[in-house]
């Protein structure tokens, strides 16, 4: 049994990869002081002592080696905050080449996506909004999407559980994450924080597909958004 | 100073009474009285996880506006008025002037007021789930605008306002912080004012330390929140926007007033409990404390830091990335002290003659526990995993691995180890054992599988994965229902203690005065220690730790003992 969801973006390995790392340490630190805890329950217990032995363990001599115990601990940390490094930076920084870019909004309850018109801009006139329960979001595969996220009303969360990426959408900002897919298929866009009642039932999707079939839907939207503009 | 019969009324003495004893015993059994309100909602929400859609047993069925509020003040209750009244206010009455060899605490009417303040915020607090719309319902962390915009109506008038679910929530947690400052000024001028005649401050016990410390940090960190309470309040009845961006507020503002408080307050919860584990390593190992000074410094850097890692909970809130690796680097820095401090109740134990008993037990338990929880802190502390574990049930278990031994097992050692003394009876063992037992095992039923859930993307305060085909999907079924019979299993062998605690007051065998042998100064009072405690105001000629020394052939040696 895998323990994560199928991963489908290109740095949600690297997650991954840093929780089985930091399991390693949290989880031999955790077995070696289980030791410490129970060893001295046995050999110490008092039908096997005659008189404890008096160690206050203010001497240096005698701290030494909780010293060096929390030296290792301070060392293993920092090792796992210079592993994660990397993996935090290329997540929350934006790369260079940006292929193809949404703004997507948090409003009770669902996700509103915001395709750019045919200028290919954002922001203008011709952009086409979908702002519907259950509505999907194409975006192409393997390539830079970029995800400019609002909140209408209160704080949301968007959460794409395969990709590993979470990022709060907080009103009155937009703060830009991205996400480059590296599988086809329909993945869920959750809310991780609580905004109100329909929180359970805040849930959309993404559709990633191969660029053609992307732009044969992008030419649909746009169609459909100019006869309905028309009338 | 002391030593004066009072004759009483019984309603000066149960009652209104300023007695640092009764007050403490007052706030335990409040904080315990609401433990029972928590772990009920705990049980209703969680029944609605493992079998959604039925009808719940006691209860009926429940609604996700319903679920909304339960989770949001389950969180609440357990935090403010359970952690709180029972490890700090409770154990601090029960503990400081008793300890520091003193009659009663320096301001005992303040103390006094300070306790009839606390039950008025609890009173409110439930009052709140009657109003229009029931009690507030978006999450404990108060996150505005949610919580900020009338949540049920956009224009609400003021007097209507100050009457619904996140208002009265709002009050009655500034009416709890009040109450609480009042204690902590007590304790701090109690411990430093009023302690018996060699009572240096290196002769003070561990628990003492460690619930003055923890007061200093509450003290040091509620400013900035009960400011943000009352700017959101203002933000409810009078329309204020300090957190509305459209009038240029900003609700990030409100996230770090929270959480300058909000973590601190974890630390402020778990010293006292380390404060227990102090003093009960010592007597049942038979061995000093190992490293008692270090650890009283260790628990002051602790302590500064804590007030420097708040922003870790909002990793990704939208705050810039390079703040992150400070708040990172600072997390991790605060776990290097703690580690100290739990390396060295550990090595108390080595080379010392253990006993195993009630109190022993729990504290072990307590310490076994918090390495889970301390440990999976490793992996949310690592703000890149947080990106992808922030705000699911990977979270919630650890949580509840660092608070529910913290609040729990640390009061329940505290409970089994001080009840001879503060009631003059002794407890019954077997059932002790089955109490301990029970809710050891059924703890770990309950959480630890929801740290696979947490891993498999199941995001918290669902009210019905039905929504969500990629995540409602086994294991992650089962193990929701494992952990909900777990949690059922966990709140009824509470009735083990109820009973136990009853009957023992009640009926059980008359304890001795010291019981376990111990040498702080409670152990000297009478059991239970009469009004003013003392019958002559001891005087202290050594350290609480003194088991074993070469100087005498018991193995303990009290701290009033003339050399």
């Amino acid at each position: 049994m895998n323990i994560f969801p199928e991963n489908v973006s290109t740095y949600g390995q690297g997650i991954d990869q840093l929780f089985w790392l930091i399991l390693v340490f949290a989880g031999t630190a955790f077995f070696i002081s289980l030791f410490i805890l129970l060893y001295p329950l046995y050999k110490n217990h008092h039908s096997r002592v005659k008189r404890a032995s008096y160690i206050t363990g203010e001497k240096k001599s005698q701290f030494f080696l909780v010293a060096v115990a929390m030296c290792i601990l301070a060392l293993s940390d920092f090792i796992i905050l210079f592993a994660e490094h990397d993996t935090w930076e290329t997540i929350e920084s934006l790369p260079k080449v940006k292929d193809v870019e949404y703004i997507v909004i948090g409003r009770q309850w669902n996700w509103a996506f915001t395709y750019p018109g045919p200028d290919g801009k954002l922001g203008t006139s011709d952009d086409v909004v979908i702002d519907a329960p259950d509505s999907e979001l194409h975006v192409p595969l393997n390539k830079n999407a970029f995800f400019h996220l609002k909140a209408k009303d209160v704080v949301h969360s968007f959460f794409v559980i395969n990709t590993r990426l979470k990022q709060d959408c907080v009103p009155g900002r937009t703060i830009t994450r991205w996400i480059n897919f590296t599988k086809q298929g329909k993945y869920d866009i959750s809310c991780a924080e609580i905004c109100g009642v329909g929180h359970t039932r805040m849930r959309n999707f993404i559709v990633v597909e191969s660029q053609e079939k992307y732009n044969h839907y992008i030419d649909s939207l746009y169609k459909q958004h100019s006869a309905v503009a028309g009338n | 100073m002391s030593n004066t019969v009072h004759s009483q009324s019984f309603l000066r003495k149960y009652i209104f009474s300023t007695d640092h004893k009764t007050i403490g015993a007052q706030y335990t059994i409040t904080g315990l009285v609401m433990a029972a309100l928590g772990g009920f909602l705990a049980y209703v929400f969680r029944y609605n996880l493992a079998f959604p859609g039925d009808a719940i047993p006691l209860f009926g069925e429940l609604t996700a506006s319903q679920y909304n509020t339960f989770i949001t003040c389950h969180g609440m209750i357990m935090v403010f008025w359970v952690g709180m009244p029972i490890l700090v206010a409770g154990l601090g009455n029960f503990l400081i002037p008793i300890m520091i060899g003193t009659d009663d605490m320096a301001f005992p009417k303040l103390n006094m007021m300070s306790y009839w303040i606390f039950l008025f915020s609890a009173i409110v607090l439930v009052i709140s789930f009657f109003v229009p719309g029931g009690a507030f319902g978006g999450g404990w962390t108060l996150y505005p605008p949610l919580s900020a915009n009338g949540y049920l109506n956009p224009n609400p008038s003021f007097f209507k306002a100050l009457f619904y679910g996140n208002s009265l929530m709002i009050i009655s947690v500034a009416l709890e912080f009040t109450s609480l400052l009042m204690g902590g000024i007590n304790f701090i001028v109690t411990t430093i004012n009023r302690r018996a005649p060699g009572m240096t401050p290196w002769r003070i016990p561990l628990a003492v330390w460690m619930i003055n410390i923890a007061t200093v940090i509450f003290m040091f960190s509620v400013g900035p929140l009960i400011a943000g309470a009352f700017m959101l309040l203002f933000d409810i009845v009078l329309g204020s926007g300090f957190f509305d961006p459209s009038r240029g507020g900003d609700p990030i503002l409100f996230q770090h007033l929270f959480w300058f408080f909000g973590h601190p307050e974890v630390y402020v919860l778990l010293l006292p409990a380390l404060g227990v584990l102090g003093e009960i390593f010592p007597v049942f190992a038979r061995k000093p404390l190992f490293a008692y000074k270090i650890i009283v410094y260790l628990t002051i850097v602790a302590a500064i830091l804590s007030v420097v890692v708040w922003a870790h909970h909002q990793f990704i809130a939208g705050i810039d990335p390079r703040m992150a690796t400070f708040f990172s680097v600072a997390t991790i820095l605060i776990s290097i002290p703690f580690s100290g401090i739990f390396l060295a109740f550990m090595a108390t134990l080595w080379g010392g003659k253990i006993r195993i008993e009630l109190p022993m037990i729990w504290a072990l338990g307590f310490i076994g526990l918090f390495l889970v929880g301390g440990f999976t802190g490793l992996f949310l502390g690592s703000n890149a995993f947080d990106i992808y574990a922030h705000d699911t049930y990977f979270i919630v278990a650890h949580f509840h691995y660092t608070l529910f031994p913290s609040i729990f097992f640390g009061f329940f050692a505290a409970f089994y180890y001080w009840f001879p003394k503060f009631t003059g009876k002794e407890l019954n063992k077997t059932l002790g054992y089955i109490h301990f037992w029970g809710t050891f095992i059924f703890f770990n039923f309950v959480f630890f599988p929801l740290f696979f859930n947490g891993l498999g993307g199941q995001h918290r305060r669902i009210f019905n994965y039905g929504m969500f085909d990629s995540i409602n999907i086994e294991p992650y079924i089962t193990f929701e229902k494992i952990a909900t019979i777990s949690a059922i299993c966990l709140i009824s062998i509470q009735i083990v203690f109820i009973f136990n605690f009853i009957m023992s007051w009640m009926s059980g065998k008359k304890a001795a005065r010291n019981p376990w042998q111990a040498n702080t100064l409670e152990w000297l009072a009478g059991s239970p220690p009469p009004h003013g405690n003392f019958d002559n105001i001891p005087t202290v000629y050594r350290g609480p730790y003194e088991y074993s020394a070469p100087e005498t052939d018991a193995d303990y040696l009290p701290q009033n003992v003339q050399p």
